[in-house]
């Protein structure tokens, strides 16, 4: 386990005109569990491969506990890494596969016995110890590999590069419930990539919003969805994301925008702006009325509404604001 | 009427393949089988013998002989053939301007008529005129590959190596190519070496390609012919004749329809025995 430092770090492809990734830093807290999240394209696998060890830091440093390990191989840094589907020795058990990165670490077989016994029960594999990998389900060796990854107790950094991608839906849930016990549970530090905001927020102490640009905002999952710093985080975190009006509507003197979660605006007779209802999704009931998201177009754009439908399609609305936060060039700034 | 599951017309459906199979193999594996019951003295006279001939080809020393040297050039070739071609798959680059020019070049000895091979090491071969075998005996070696049966069978084995190690090369190539890279990074993240590397990761994945490969190589040097037919006769004496040089002299030198029939049917079970065993020991271990 591991606390790890990137410091400016900056990565371009050999020939690459403009670098992936610059002027990154960031800290990862030993026993964190970091959410990378991020649109494909804004460099998250970049940074994970350097994070891993497979590409050299064009200029900057990353450095585990104080040591900089920008220029050792992997398995030096004693890096694990999950993949985006299951990377197992297919030929061997799940047993032997569970063992096999505690082979060279001068352990001896009683040892390795036991680690590999106390893993399987964390993960809930001891069922399957002993059969083949190739009879596995892709959940299942997904949960080996998770295993693999977890099994060296010396592991300094577990990285995980959208893992639930190959599981079926049905079980992702399952599959992220486990990765969050393991993580408390070993307390090791694990850095997750994902595009998917729902896992982002759901798994990570705290998340990273990674774009073309570089680091948007680094903070709890609460932090990044109340108070994203950048009109992009709120887009881009929520479901819907965020909702955004000149900042003249509400009279607010700061910045030129401002933005809002679809439940901190409500549907009333009179409001701020006025627009017509143009669809309604509902999600669950509460107190037997239909609860969801309600769609207002104004002449800024679409709002959603989250909250009690109560408003038929086509009808004309005024919508107030409770809350908000102020957005100057992109940029919050109140 | 009701519905009919069945319609008895989708059976012309399968008419075209039925009268392929019947003319490509049916149709002349039966007339040889028809051949091997009988004694054919003329166009007119022909009487039944039923199993004679087989128990006649299988008793006799030509044959046994002519079959053991088989397994042993088809054991040597393919103990050779495949750990050389995975070598040679391995070092190839993956991603390179190169590569497909290696490929290429790889193909070439693939794309040279069989009796063209065997000229080509007849000549190249040679104790007299050869380069290979003029640069031998440069070497102090008293190598001549038309009197001493050890020199022909080396000489033959490194053709067919020469010949086929690009099949299982290209085979292999294929394979590895189609091993995803997260496949050797979690490789690097455990410790493993490069043994293990090719013993874990590469192997397992390789098993598909490396099946059709000794599958291939099995079958084609169990029938060799034409080669070793133009490089050594068959000689020095009966040293180099295989099954099928064999085979050809009986049914086409001296026209033993008969016997040669039965020999061609106990040579084809053979082949079709050796293939099923390496198919199944493979496909069960599967499972």
């Amino acid at each position: 386990m591991a606390r790890v430092e990137l410091d400016k770090l900056t990565f371009a492809y050999p020939g690459a005109d403009e670098a992936v990734l610059e002027d990154i830093n960031l800290t990862i807290e030993n026993g964190e569990a970091h959410a990378l999240l991020g649109a494909s394209g804004a460099g998250k696998t970049t940074l994970l491969n350097l994070l891993s060890g497979l590409l050299v830091p064009t200029s900057g440093s990353i450095s585990f506990d104080g040591r900089d390990v920008s220029r050792q191989p992997g398995r030096e840094r004693k890096v694990a890494q999950v993949f985006q589907f299951p990377v197992l020795y297919e030929s061997l058990s799940v047993e032997d596969n569970l063992a096999f990165p505690l082979r060279k670490s001068g352990m001896t077989p009683d040892q390795i016995e036991v680690r590999v016994g106390e893993i399987a029960d964390e993960l809930e594999i001891s069922g399957i110890r002993n059969r083949r990998s190739t009879q596995l389900s892709l959940f299942e060796k997904q949960l080996v590999a998770v295993g693999k990854a977890l099994v060296r107790p010396d592991v300094s950094l577990v990285l995980l590069d959208e893992p639930l991608t190959a599981v079926e839906p049905r079980v992702k849930w399952q599959l992220r419930q486990t990765l969050k016990k393991v993580q408390a549970d070993l307390d090791v530090t694990m850095v997750y990539v994902t595009h998917d905001q729902t896992e982002a927020l759901t798994f990570a102490d705290r998340v990273t919003v990674l774009t073309v640009d570089g680091v948007l905002q680094t903070g709890t999952p609460e932090e990044i969805y109340a108070t994203p710093q950048h009109e992009f985080v709120g887009h881009f975190v929520g479901s819907p994301g965020m909702n955004f009006l000149p900042n003249h509507v509400v009279d607010e003197a700061h910045g030129d925008k401002i933005g809002f979660r679809p439940e901190w605006v409500q549907l009333s007779g009179t409001g701020v702006v006025e627009g017509q209802v143009v669809r309604t999704r509902a999600l669950s009931s509460q107190e037997g009325q239909p609860y969801g998201i309600t769609t207002v177009a104004t002449d800024h754009g679409e709002i959603n509404v989250r909250g009690t439908l109560s408003a038929e399609e086509g009808a004309t609305t005024g919508l107030k604001v409770d809350q908000y936060v102020v957005f100057a060039d992109g940029w919050r700034v109140a | 009427m009701s519905s009919r599951p069945y319609d008895n017309r989708a059976w012309l459906g399968v008419l075209p393949v039925v009268l392929i199979v019947a003319f490509s193999a049916v149709i002349p594996l039966m007339t040889v089988v028809n051949y091997s019951v009988q004694d054919i003295l003329d166009f007119n006279s022909r009487f039944f013998v039923g199993f004679e001939w087989y128990r006649e080809t299988l008793n006799d020393p030509r044959f046994v002989d002519a079959f053991l040297r088989q397994i042993g050039f088809s054991a040597t070739v393919l103990a050779l053939e495949i750990p050389l071609g995975i070598f040679v798959a391995k070092g190839l680059p993956k991603n390179s301007r190169m590569t497909p020019f290696l490929l290429v070049f790889l193909a070439v000895p693939l794309l040279i008529p069989w009796n063209v091979v065997g000229t080509i090491w007849q000549i190249f071969a040679r104790a007299d005129i050869g380069l290979l075998g003029v640069a031998i005996n440069a070497m102090g070696i008293d190598y001549n590959y038309t009197s001493e049966p050890m020199h022909a069978w080396l000489t033959l084995v490194a053709m067919d190596i020469w010949h086929w190690t690009s099949l299982v090369a290209l085979l292999s190539f294929a394979g590895l190519t189609s091993i995803p890279e997260p496949y050797y990074q979690a490789a690097e993240l455990d410790g493993a070496n490069r043994w293990q590397v090719l013993r874990f990761v590469e192997l397992p994945r390789l098993k598909g390609v490396l099946t059709i490969a000794v599958l291939l190589r099995l079958m084609d040097s169990f029938m060799i012919y034409t080669e070793p037919f133009v490089l050594t006769g068959g000689g020095p004496g009966n040293t180099t004749t295989f099954l099928s040089q064999y085979l050809a002299t009986m049914a086409v030198g001296q026209f033993d329809l008969g016997p040669a029939a039965a020999f061609s049917v106990i040579y084809f079970l053979f082949i079709l025995l050796f293939c099923w065993l390496f198919y199944t020991s493979v496909v069960a271990r599967d499972e």
